[in-house]
């Protein structure tokens, strides 16, 4: 029997070129796993000095938490001394009506509101006080401050010295006055802010001309301006050691999954950096694999989108100082959506989505499926293609690889460049790069004709993808397909695809597989999936996100 | 800082496979040359080498294979610099006694690495096809992985390698045999196309086929009737012209597309029939010994062309006229031609056979082995049944 057996099995030269295929590329995997736990031990000991440095400077800021005395002159040094030296800091000095009572002022030149300090605190405080009101100090006076005289609706008491030159330093007026232990911080902070303008980098035909800014509560606004939503949340939150920022969680309430929220808010407690300048900041230290080439935080200046991304159960993050949201959870597909699918009928968009599906595939696998045509499987191309083909590469020097990282490493170079020029030149460089590579190359035999179609069809391809982040994952991706189209032709094209695939199915994104809902598999939210059914037939939000309410309502 | 030392030859062993490019199996597509086209002739003459005149003494016949490859250098286009080649193709032929050294030692006259999976068409000799049998001849083709089974079959009258010449010089001979054969759709002189493919099943099941003939005539190839190869020796039996090939056209169903000359009876003009769509159907009966056939054809069409002046088209009766006519043609041409394979060839080349397998097996294991003998004898009958749809735009 056993004989039978063993005729049956292959020649031994074939378990070897199995055991090599399955081996050589679970090698290059156990290097990247000791790779990866380099970092890791490299980023403990990092993190360790981080929190020796952070406490030995602490300590001291813990110790200018000092209270307010009420007496004025005090207070007032007291600012002067922790303030005094900026030039673009003011200290007013001024008495309160008829009475004896010295106040002073102190606020940011340029960040405030210089009318309303005029108009309504200075003009209401200086004006004088009626008869009866003269003699009274202390409490009472307080009470009538605060009642009475100053018509501003953004008042607030603070006793800590910090807490009130940090109120300065962001906008706000402090009002010192003698006899009153608490100062009084007014919000008259007036930061200049761009105008509502169209986002640049996601532009619509069809859909709201509105991006966000670089004003937090601008941005808020935005999206409570999008309709009456009483379960609308946004819940402040502060980011950065040296330079505090706010940053706002936003969410639906009653959609939302409540151990995500808890699961942003504590990733985003784990932030400690000095300053967190970017959204993209953010996006980088919360995200669940810092390895992997692909984008796990959507980001976005349009707050339809956002908005939209709420209403499925995805919370959203806000950064103060930059007109770029987060988004999580995000999945793959979400990457190659755009607003206007929904927007447009869905016959339309769904024939868009799925075009935009086949520009990620030539943009991954255009070039590298030349070389392994071109150098492995001739044989597969149409005979009188192969003939042309012959007759354009008659001459070029290089082999195929060659020939295509020289186009493509020109091409992402003019692409660089052509984004840093100043405005005016953009243009020319586009031309006389186009012309070099298009033309020139040719005429000089380097590359064939047909490379440069290629070579075209898969930067336009590029940036066919709606998401800028992700169109420069597929582009980085596609050098490791060129080379190991070059290595192993179509067999390394497809594991190359395989490697992808596998590390694209481990991957999540706040808990959420970023296949899906392919993987794993979900029929139900393939309705909005490759093609965008009509909105009839999506009355349910994505399952993957385990939403409260699953019944998208109002159909 | 060894850890890292390490680490970076990990880094080393994994980037240098990629410097390695072009390596394995990798082959520039412009270093190739493509075989498009081959074929194979008897050795008559004088051989030149050793090795031939060794095969020559043992009585083994020897084989011309001609390739014609399509490399870079024969298909840059006029906007290079440099002279234009002179043809687009370059035949390059050798002799020997098996197909594989033979192919082999084609490297010693050829610089590009040759390569088959583009090969269009296998064109054999009329004096090869006669003398060696098919399968034998054949055996490397089929066995290869290379050539691909969609490749054409083809047989020439004289030299096979006169037919992958032309006097054009931009046009490739391989391509134009493979596009000329694209006719069989429009016309029923032309065979429908025998590929690789279907050759090994032709071969294997031992019966007799027809494969298209081709002449090649100072640098001029035309299409001319088709041989019959016989089931039993798997040799070239012998040609039938053109008009056979009509008549096995109808027989078999083939006739995708195609005209009838009819000639009026009374003024002897000529109507022509063209075809829409063909059924035929060979039924087979057996009454005791006696086995006999018949062939009942269906077709509707239109006329494409009408000669006779004193009749109008819009006549019904007309049209039955003229039905009658061209169902006389159909039966003289099937009739022909079975009188050509039954008597003169005793060779079944349109499936006779087959039917008598599917509907009488038993009565076929009985004669099968002397079935070529049997089909000579067999009385066949043939109705045609024309029906005309249409006369086209203009009625008058």
């Amino acid at each position: 029997m056993w004989e039978k057996v063993i005729s049956y099995m292959p020649h031994w030269q074939v378990f070897l070129q199995g055991f090599l295929a399955f081996f050589i590329p679970y090698l290059i995997y156990k290097l990247f796993h000791v790779f990866l736990f380099v970092n890791k031990s490299n980023g403990k000991i990092d993190m360790k000095e981080n929190s020796e440095q952070s406490e030995t400077i602490q300590i001291p800021v813990q110790k200018k938490l000092e209270q307010f005395t009420g007496d004025y002159s005090e207070d007032f040094l007291q600012m002067k001394k922790e303030l005094g030296h900026n030039w673009d800091i003011h200290f007013r000095e001024f008495q309160i009506g008829n009475t004896d009572n010295r106040a002073a002022i102190v606020f940011l030149k340029g960040l405030c509101d210089k009318e309303l300090i005029d108009k309504h605190i200075l003009k209401s405080l200086m004006n004088g006080l009626s008869e009866r009101s003269t003699l009274i100090r202390g409490y009472e006076l307080q009470q009538l401050i605060v009642n009475e005289i100053l018509p501003v609706s953004d008042l607030l008491e603070e006793t800590k010295v910090m807490k009130a030159v940090g109120k300065v330093l962001t906008g706000s007026t402090v009002l010192i006055v003698d006899g009153i232990q608490n100062v009084f911080i007014i919000g008259t902070a007036h930061g200049k802010t761009r105008n509502l303008e169209e986002p640049v980098s996601e532009a619509l035909v069809r859909g709201p001309r509105v991006g966000f800014t670089e004003k937090l509560s601008v941005n808020t606004s935005l999206l409570r301006q999008h309709g009456e939503n009483r379960n609308l949340s946004i819940i402040e939150m502060e980011v950065g050691e040296r330079t505090k920022k706010e940053l706002v969680i936003a969410y639906i309430d009653e959609i939302v999954e409540p151990n995500l929220v808890k699961e942003v808010r504590k990733r985003i407690e784990t932030i400690h950096l000095d300053d967190v300048a970017e959204s993209g900041y953010i996006e980088q230290l919360i995200e669940d694999n810092y390895l992997s080439p692909f984008t796990q935080v959507q980001s976005t200046e349009r707050p339809d989108r956002v908005v939209a991304a709420l209403l499925e159960g995805r919370v959203a993050i806000l950064l103060d100082g930059t007109p770029f949201a987060l988004i999580v959870p995000v999945t793959f597909n979400m990457l190659l959506q755009s607003p206007e699918d929904y927007y447009e009928r869905w016959l339309s968009s769904s024939l868009i989505r799925l075009l935009r599906y086949f520009a990620a595939g030539i943009s991954l696998f255009g070039p590298s499926l030349y070389i392994a045509f071109v150098s492995f499987h001739q044989g597969l191309i149409p005979t009188k293609l192969a003939l042309s083909m012959m007759a354009t590469r008659q001459g070029v020097p290089f082999p195929a690889l060659i020939e295509a990282l020289i186009m493509e490493v020109a091409i992402e170079i003019l692409r660089e460049a052509g984004l840093r020029l100043p405005k005016p030149i953009g243009p020319t460089m586009g031309i006389v790069g186009g012309l070099v590579i298009g033309e020139a190359a040719v005429q000089a035999g380097i590359v064939s004709p047909i490379m440069v179609i290629v070579v075209a069809l898969t930067a336009i391809s590029s940036f066919a993808i709606p998401q800028y982040n992700a169109g420069i994952t597929l582009r980085m991706l596609r050098f490791v397909a060129m080379f190991s189209a070059a290595l192993f032709g179509l067999y390394g094209i497809i594991l190359f695809f395989l490697f992808l695939c596998s590390h694209l199915v481990k991957l999540k994104s706040f808990g959420v597989s970023y296949l899906s809902p392919t993987v794993p598999y979900r029929a139900g939210d393939w309705k909005d999936f490759m093609v965008r059914m009509p909105f009839r037939m999506m009355k349910h939000r994505p399952r993957l996100l385990k939403p409260k309410d699953s019944v998208r309502k109002g159909e | 800082m060894k850890r890292k030392h390490r680490y970076s030859q990990y880094l080393l062993v994994m980037t240098v496979p990629f410097f390695l490019t072009g390596c394995w199996s990798s082959k520039e597509i412009e270093d190739l040359g493509l075989i498009v086209g081959t074929s194979l002739d008897l050795e008559t003459g004088d051989v030149s080498s050793e090795e031939q005149q060794d095969a020559r003494y043992a009585n083994r016949e020897l084989l011309t294979i001609t390739n014609q490859f399509v490399t870079s250098e024969t298909t840059v286009s006029g906007t290079r610099e440099g002279a234009l080649p002179e043809k687009a193709y370059k035949n390059v032929s050798e002799t020997g006694d098996a197909v594989l050294p033979t192919l082999r030692n084609m490297l010693l006259k050829v610089d590009k690495h040759s390569f088959a999976e583009h090969s269009k068409v296998i064109i054999i000799g009329e004096e090869l096809a006669s003398t060696v049998n098919l399968q034998q001849t054949l055996d490397f083709f089929l066995r290869e992985l290379e050539i691909r089974p969609s490749g054409l079959l083809l047989i020439a009258q004289n030299q096979a390698s006169q037919a992958l010449e032309t006097n054009e010089p931009t046009k490739i001979p391989a391509f134009q045999l493979v596009e000329m054969m694209e006719g069989h759709e429009r016309t029923t002189k032309i065979l429908p196309p025998m590929t690789v493919a279907k050759l090994e099943g032709k071969l294997y099941s031992d019966s007799s086929f027809l494969l298209q003939n081709v002449i090649a005539e100072n640098g001029e190839v035309k299409f001319a009737g088709a041989a019959i190869i016989e089931g039993k020796t798997k040799k070239l039996r012998g040609f039938v012209n053109e008009s056979d090939i009509e008549g096995i056209a109808w027989m078999s169903g083939d006739a995708k597309g195609g005209l009838v000359k009819g000639f009026d009876e009374e003024s002897g003009a000529p109507i022509v029939y063209e075809i829409i769509s063909t059924k035929s159907k060979i039924i087979p009966h057996v009454k005791g010994d006696q086995i006999s056939f018949t062939i009942k054809i269906q077709s509707e069409g239109r006329i494409a062309e009408h000669w006779v002046l004193s009749d109008k088209a819009f006549d019904n009766q007309f049209l039955k006229k003229a039905e009658k006519v061209f169902e006389k043609e159909i039966e003289r041409l099937v009739m022909k031609v079975l009188e050509k394979t039954q008597h003169e060839f005793q060779t079944d080349v349109s499936g006779f056979g087959n039917k008598l397998r599917i509907n009488y097996p038993r009565v076929w294991q009985k004669i099968k082995k002397e079935w070529d003998q049997t089909f000579s004898e067999v009385p066949i009958t043939c109705e045609v049944n024309v029906s005309i749809k249409d006369y086209g735009t203009s009625g008058d």
